[in-house]
Order: structure tokens, then sequence, then C-alpha cells
């Protein structure tokens, strides 16, 4: 095993210390709300992950430094592991309200928070959170303790900065491949050259967003409560709400335009921000893949707007671009904030099936690598798109000629050019294989005849994309346990981009260990 | 005893943006997010967080200028 365990032990353990300590810190939160029944289950939550986290690092603390292997494996179990520990406060609180706390005065339960007393559907809500996908097994969120809002809000905020870090900085070393996507996004130069201070980069970046997202949703009429929550989930490209629907909630036209820049701002490679905030406004347009945030959103905006209003369910033209606009930008940023609900207007689940395959369209592609989104990400659909025209015009040219591939500024010779077209094409096959896996998991356990295979394929993809968006079949009763399983999984791989999971399970089944 | 020696402050000039402004907004963003949180909507907070998305916008166009 050469050291592999006591590696990945010891960086497992900090994650987990990481986790105890941001515990800890939301204990503000029941004092300033008042919730003091929380208090103990919000402290024992945090030790939990704090002690075992202390004990792994204490224990294995001389280990060699990571390689990559150890990098990706770290990122998937440290993700797992992050998920299975913070379901703690959503299991312990909600059976703290179920039973009592000697002491404390509690709440009256509400079948919302009962649903958490499920261990399954508080990890559901937990894994949904740290990999920022959103979707909830809560009926209603509003009637959720402001403890639990808030760690829900938080998880989305922290698995945000944390998929920048693991993108742009822990698995983009040499030969990894993510360097190449690296690489691309920030004009072959690093942030930083190291490590650490490439990660303070992206915090205060992330932090700085996080402030103005938080002041512009109050200024265009937000609550504060909800702008600080919407504002840290929708930068997080996260999606989680504290109102029972969405942000249809609201029903405000301001609000629904501001929240569309910011979660653009989530879907923009962080490098590139960093650029864009030394001055270098050019990177708006010269970086092919902030370039293609705003014209594949801008093109799959209009077709979704003309679905809906041609042939769709809205009779105005503002109507349409007003819903149009905003589920596509939520869905290809992969946030998940919902404005098509049944309560204010036509649902996402009820819109016609193009429409809804529109918005799945923009779940799959996702947005730039070394962001917040999920999906495939922008580089490699363009990376293939380009490599298969690239293989093609090859048929034209003689044998001898020397035909270089050119993305983003970079001209690769033949070797790059079929790494990275490779790397691309993995990654496409395997998410499209899971999508279709998941699909058939989910038609063979669902109620049959209740959804069609759009609205199938449509919460598989939101699942694996990180997206939130539902059709309305994730919920604690309407989702049977297979396909709680099953989503478990597929938000999981989504948001590591399914090669370190495939690396770690490899490593756990077939080998027993690194570099036997 | 300077401004830049306080604890909090400290941290923020060591590990922040290595920018004045960008460094500010990062200290002044969360109190005025705690005044809004205190005082409420009124002309004087919605004044101030327009200030500060304003401020934040007006550099990052002037860095643009300036390169």
């Amino acid at each position: 095993m050469n050291g592999a365990v006591e590696t990945v032990g010891r960086d497992l353990g900090r994650i987990l210390e990481a986790l105890g300590g941001l515990l800890l810190v939301s204990l503000v939160v029941p004092v300033i709300w008042g919730e003091y029944f929380a208090l103990p289950a919000l402290l024992v939550s945090a030790l939990v992950p704090l002690g075992l986290g202390r004990l792994l690092y204490r224990r294995f603390q001389d280990a060699e430094a990571p390689g990559r292997f150890h990098g990706m494996i770290v990122a998937a179990s440290g993700w797992f592991s992050v998920g299975i520990f913070g379901s703690l406060p959503f299991l312990l609180i909600a059976w703290s309200v179920q039973v009592g706390v000697p002491g404390f005065s509690t709440p009256a339960q509400t079948a919302t928070l009962a649903a958490f007393t499920e261990p399954l559907n508080a990890i559901f809500e937990s894994m949904s959170g740290f990999t920022g996908t959103g979707l909830t097994m809560t009926d209603n969120e509003e009637v959720l303790p402001r403890t639990l809002q808030w760690w829900r809000t938080f998880s989305e905020w922290v698995g945000g900065v944390g998929v920048i870090v693991l993108t742009t900085a822990i698995l983009s070393r040499p030969g990894s491949g993510s360097l190449t996507l690296y690489e691309s996004e920030a004009r072959s130069k690093k942030i930083h050259p190291s490590i650490v201070s490439t990660v303070r980069t992206i915090w205060w970046i992330f932090i700085l967003f996080t402030f103005i997202s938080i002041l512009a949703l109050w200024l265009a009429g937000m609550p504060i409560w909800g702008a600080i929550n919407h504002g840290m989930t929708g930068l997080a490209t996260g999606g989680f709400s504290i109102t029972d629907n969405s942000i249809a909630t609201y029903d405000s036209v301001a609000i629904d335009f501001v929240l569309i820049p910011i979660m653009l701002l989530g879907s923009i490679a962080f490098p590139v921000h960093y650029l864009i905030l030394q001055g270098d406004l050019r990177n708006f347009y010269s970086d092919l893949q902030t370039r293609w945030v705003f014209g594949y959103m801008g093109v799959g905006s209009a077709l979704l707007w003309a679905f809906l209003y041609f042939a769709g369910p809205y009779e105005t033209p503002f109507a349409a671009l007003r819903y149009g606009l905003f589920q596509f930008v939520s869905a290809a940023t992969c946030t998940g904030f919902q404005t098509a609900v049944d309560a204010t207007n036509v649902a996402l689940g009820r819109w016609p099936s193009y429409a809804q395959l529109t918005v799945t369209f923009g779940m799959f592609v996702g947005g730039a690598a070394g962001s917040t989104a999920g999906g495939i990400k922008l580089i490699r659909g363009l990376t293939l798109a380009k490599g298969i025209r690239h293989q093609i015009a090859d048929v034209f040219y003689p044998e001898s000629a020397v035909r270089r591939l050119e993305i983003n500024g970079r001209r690769l010779n033949e070797e790059e050019a079929s790494r990275e077209f490779m790397e691309a094409a993995i990654i496409v096959v395997l998410w499209i294989t899971f999508l279709v896996v998941g699909t058939f998991v989910l038609l063979l356990t669902l109620p049959s005849g209740e959804y069609s295979l759009a609205n199938v394929v449509f919460e598989v993809a939101s699942a694996q994309g990180n997206v939130g968006l539902s059709s309305g079949i994730t919920g604690p009763e309407s989702l049977p346990t297979v396909g709680k399983i099953a989503f478990l999984f597929h938000m999981w791989i989504g948001r590591l981009e399914i090669i370190p999971v495939l690396v770690m399970l490899r490593t756990i089944f077939k080998r027993g260990g690194l570099y036997q | 005893m300077k401004l830049r020696n306080v604890p909090v402050v400290s941290y923020v000039v060591e590990a922040g943006a290595d920018d004045r402004v960008f460094d500010s907004l990062l200290l002044i963003g969360p109190l005025i997010i705690g005044l809004v949180i205190v005082l409420d909507r009124s002309l004087v907070t919605e004044s101030l967080a327009a200030a500060y998305i304003a401020a934040f916008v007006l550099y990052t166009l002037y860095r643009a200028v300036r390169e």
C-alpha cells in the first residue's frame, strides 16, 4: 500500500476537522434566532466529525505528501464523508424536536422536519447540499428551523468553493488532465504559484461576490434572511431555498433579474474572475468558456422563450421571456432555482416535453470548468466539438500535413490534441452512460404511468448535473428508497466529474489498496 | 496601534486581495449586512448597500481603464 492509507487518512482527518469547525461556527445561528433546542444536536454534530478527524490526523500525521491519485481518492472519500457526517444536524435536530430535549422548549413537529428522522433523507439533504445540487427531501422549507435553513445554505456555499479549489488547485496537477482545463481557463498562468495562495485568492473572490450578491438581492426587495441564504446558494449555484416555492415565492421580476447575473457569476471560471478583477475585462470575450457561457445561455434562453411563447403555456412574450430566461440560466448554471411552479404559473414538470428537454440540455452541458457549476462543463463540450471537426477535416489533408488543433488560443500538437479529446470524450461517455443507467433505475422503481420519460430524464440529469430543478419526482414520499440511493450516487459522481469516484471505487473493490 | 494590526483587519490584509479597495470591501461588507439586519430597510441602509455595489463595479472598471 506504500503508505497510501496513511496519506488519505491524514487528509480525510483534516477534512472532517474542517467540517466540525463549520458546525461549531454555525452554533451562532440557533443562539441568534433563539432556537436553543438545536444547540445540543448541533454541538454533537460538530464534535463527532471533529473527534474522528482529530483521531485520523493524529494517527497519520507523519504520512507522506499526497500525489495525484491520493488527491482523487481524498476528494472522492472526503466529499462522501462530508455528505454522511453533514447529515447529523438534520437527523439530530429532527429527533430533538420529535422526542424533546430536557431543559429546552421545542417547537411542534412538522411533517417537513419529521422527514429527517429517516437517516436516508438526512443524508440525501446533506449530500445534495455539499454537492451543490439542491434537490431536497423537504416539502416546505419555510417551516424548517432557521438553524437547518442556514446549514443547508452553508453546506452549498462551502461545497461550491470546495469544487473550485478541487478543479483549479488540487486536481490540476501535471498529467491529471485537469491541468489542461486549468491552463485553458487562465491563459496558462496560474492564479498564483502555490496551492495555498490559489485557495486564498479563490476564497476572497468568492466572499466578495457573496457580499455583493446578498446586498443586490436585498436591494431588489428580498428580506435580508432570504437575501443571505439565496445570495450564498445562488453564487454557489446550489439552489437550496428557504421558501416553499423557491424563488417563485417572491413573484418579483426584479428579484428574478438580479439572480440571473449572480448565477452567471458562479458559472464563470474563477481564474477568469481573478483576471477580470485585475482589470483585464477582455476575458469576458477572449476566454473561450466565458464567451460561450454568454453565447450558449443566450441561444438556449431564446430557444426556450420561443417554445414557451409560440407553442407553450405563456400568453405574453414577457412572461415567456421571464420564465424561459430564468429557468434556462438556472439550469445551465446548474443552480436549480425555480420560478416556474404550479402556485404562480405553469410548473416545469408540466411544460411541453421539448421545452423540458431544452432545459435538460442546459443541465447536461453546465457552466465553465473551474466554476461552481456542474454538468460536463463547457470546455469539454467545446473540445469534443472542435476535436470531431478536426478529425473529419483530417480526411481532406495529405498524410504528411502537420495540423494543430486550436482551443482557446492554444495550438495543440497531435499528441496533446489526442489526449485532451480523449479526456473530454471519456467524461462525456461516462456522463451519458450513468444518465441512461439512472433513468432505467428510476423507470423501474417509480409507479408506472405516473411520470413521463422526459420527467425521468430531466430528474436524473438534474441530480447528476448538480442542478436541483425537479419535475416533481424528488421528495421524501415520492422518490422510492432505491431512487434516493441512486441519486446520492449521481450527485456524488456529478460533483467530482466521475473519474475520482471511479478511481476510489476501483481502489477499494479491485485492488484493495494503492500501488500494489 | 495601526488599523492593519487589528486581528481581523491584519488577516484580511495578509490573506486578501493585495489591493486596498478590494480588502476594504471585504472588511466593510459584513458591517453593512450587519447594519441592514439591525436597522432594517431605510434610506441609509439602502444607500450604503447601493454605494457598496457601485464601489465594486466602478473600481473594477477603473482598473480596466488603467490597464
